[in-house]
C-alpha cells in the first residue's frame, strides 16, 4: 500500500491528471476544489476564458454527482432529526490535460432504471451542432422543471455547448440495482 | 419600501437594493447546492416592491463572474416576471448587464438573455 500510492500519483501524472478525487462530495468541497483549479491553471497562464470554461464545467459536474449520484451515506433518523445532518453523495472527479486541451472526467453511480433515459439525452446532445444546443438550451431553459431534474437538465446541455468536441460517456453495468455513469469532456 | 441587503458567500451574490434611488444590484458569484432556496427570498422581496411600483424608474444591475445552469433559469424567471409588469401595467423597468470586457464568456450570456426579451429594456454595459 505505502509504495503503491507513488506508482498511482506516478500514473495519474504520466495520463496527464493534475486533480483527482474519490469519495464524499459536498458544495463547501466544490468550492475550495474550483478555487484551487482556477489558481493552478492562472498559474499556467491558461486564458482566462478557458479558466472560465473550465470552471464551469467542474461545477456543473461535481453538482450533477451531489445531486444525482446513487451511493449515498444517509443520515438515521436521529441525525436528521436532531443534529439536522444531511445525506453525502460520492463520486469521482478527474481534471486533467491532454493533447493541449483540458478535461473534467467524473462518475458516479446511478440506477439503472434512468439509464436508457440518460443515454438517449446524451446522444441526442452528442449529434447536435453548437447552434441547434443553443436553441435546446433556450427552449429548456423556458420551460419549468423537468420531473426530478434542479435545473431543468441544462447542466449537459450547458457542458455540451463549452466543449470543445462531443462529451463522451459511458454506462457500466455493477449490479442489478446500479450502473457506474462516466462522462467527459473537454475544453 | 424596506432596503434589501444579502451578503455574498462564495457562492452566492451579494443582493442590494436601495431605496432612495430605486437600484437593485446582484454582484458575484452564482452557483449554490439549491439555487432555489436562495433566490426564493429575493423573489418574495421583488413581488412585493412590484406591487408598490409605480411611475419611478425602476433598475436592475447585474454583474456577475459565473453562475451556474441552474442560477441562469432562475435569472430567466426574474427577467420573464419583469417583462410581464413592463407589458401589463407599462411599469418603468431597466436592467443593466454589466460585464468586464475581458469576460466574454458573460457578455455572451447577456446577448443570450437579450434575445430571448421582448419588451423589457435590457442594456449589455461594458465595465
Amino acid at each position: 500500500m505505502l509504495n503503491n500510492l507513488y506508482h498511482f500519483k506516478k500514473e495519474l501524472n504520466e495520463r496527464g491528471i493534475f486533480f483527482c478525487f474519490s469519495g464524499p462530495l459536498s458544495q463547501d468541497l466544490l468550492v475550495e476544489i474550483g478555487g484551487t483549479l482556477k489558481h493552478k491553471m492562472k498559474l499556467e497562464e491558461a486564458s482566462s476564458s478557458t479558466i472560465f470554461k473550465l470552471f464551469s464545467m467542474f461545477v456543473e459536474q461535481t453538482q450533477n454527482i451531489i445531486h444525482y449520484s446513487a451511493e449515498k451515506c444517509q443520515p438515521s433518523r436521529e441525525q436528521s432529526e436532531e443534529a439536522e445532518l444531511l445525506s453525502l453523495s460520492s463520486g469521482i472527479i478527474v481534471v486533467g490535460y491532454e493533447s493541449d486541451h483540458y478535461y473534467v472526467l467524473c462518475g458516479n453511480m446511478v440506477e439503472n432504471e434512468i439509464v436508457d433515459t440518460l443515454r438517449e439525452k446524451l446522444i441526442l446532445l452528442q449529434n447536435m451542432s453548437k447552434e441547434e444546443l443553443k436553441r435546446y438550451y433556450k427552449e429548456q431553459r423556458r420551460q419549468g422543471k423537468n420531473g426530478n431534474s434542479q435545473g431543468a437538465g441544462l447542466g449537459f446541455i450547458e457542458l455540451a455547448r463549452k466543449a470543445v468536441k462531443p462529451i463522451e460517456f459511458d454506462f457500466q453495468n455493477i449490479n442489478e440495482n446500479n450502473s457506474f455513469f462516466t462522462l467527459k469532456t473537454e475544453i | 419600501m424596506d432596503s434589501l441587503k444579502i451578503k455574498a458567500t462564495k457562492c452566492t451574490p451579494e443582493v442590494t437594493f436601495n431605496a432612495e434611488n430605486n437600484i437593485l444590484e446582484i454582484k458575484g458569484d452564482s452557483y449554490p447546492e439549491n439555487i432555489t432556496d436562495f433566490f426564493s427570498s429575493v423573489f418574495t422581496w421583488l413581488e412585493e416592491y412590484l406591487g408598490e411600483l409605480k411611475n419611478q424608474v425602476f433598475t436592475i444591475n447585474i454583474e456577475l463572474n459565473y453562475f451556474n445552469s441552474s442560477s441562469s433559469k432562475l435569472l430567466l424567471d426574474i427577467f420573464e416576471r419583469l417583462e410581464e409588469e413592463v407589458e401589463k401595467f407599462d411599469k418603468k423597468i431597466i436592467v443593466n448587464w454589466i460585464y468586464d470586457a475581458e469576460h466574454d464568456n458573460i457578455e455572451e450570456y447577456g446577448e443570450e438573455f437579450k434575445e430571448d426579451l421582448n419588451s423589457l429594456t435590457f442594456n449589455l454595459v461594458q465595465k
